[in-house]
């Protein structure tokens, strides 16, 4: 009987959800592409080719992830103390 | 299944016990994740400092020094990914939760009948 109902229903997730996740796969796709093409493959191409100008100097390639990931680390360390401070039990007052 | 099996092992007293454990079968997952990591470095050191003196061209070098960096990029934007597209994946139920709501009130009721008042 519970199979009989689901057949109507329709299986899609709601649609905010779905734009959120296929813009976070499109996003992490577009950052990886980027960073590899960065990292690894510009080495390897002449210093008087035109895609350079599409690209930082390399020392970023490193500056900006690890200041990235201290800006994440900061905010996910001042959320912690934003919950526990909001958590605290006031202290019990002596009748 | 793994835990069965050393069971069995630690069972025959002729042999030390410790003998039959081979590092890679007792060890934790996050010891395997952390060696793996730990010989990964190493290597990446070694390559860095021309430890065996082979004498790689700038490009080479240029290429291996940001690696580190590069596999924590990787596994970042991996992560998200999996995460974007498990969110776009995941179904509501309307009807299932509807039915779970209309069995938890019918539960409520039946206990409520029998004395205990949630």
């Amino acid at each position: 009987m519970v199979g009989a109902k689901r057949a109507s229903i329709s299986e899609m997730a709601t649609g905010t959800d779905q734009v959120v996740g296929f813009s976070l796969v499109v996003f992490s796709l577009v950052i990886f592409t980027y960073y590899t093409v960065w990292v690894i493959i510009l080495p390897f191409i002449d210093s008087d080719h035109i895609i350079h100008k599409y690209f930082l100097p390399r020392e970023y390639a490193i500056i900006i992830p690890l200041a990235a990931g201290l800006f994440l680390l900061l905010f996910v360390g001042l959320f912690i103390t934003y919950v526990m401070l909001k958590n605290r039990k006031p202290a019990k007052k002596a009748n | 299944s793994r835990g069965s099996v050393l069971w069995r092992l630690r069972q025959h007293d002729s042999l030390p016990a410790r003998a039959l454990y081979s590092p890679l079968v007792t060890m934790t997952k996050l010891k395997q994740w952390i060696s793996t990591l730990l010989v990964l470095m190493l290597i990446w050191l070694c390559l860095v400092q021309d430890v065996l003196s082979l004498g790689y061209s700038q490009k080479f070098h240029d290429v291996i020094l940001p690696l580190p960096v590069y596999l924590l990029v990787t596994a970042g934007s991996y992560m998200l990914g999996t995460l974007g597209l498990r969110l776009a994946n995941f179904n509501d139920c309307e009807e299932a939760a509807q039915e779970l709501f209309q069995q938890i009130q019918e539960a409520q009721a039946d206990l409520a009948s029998k004395g205990l008042i949630l």
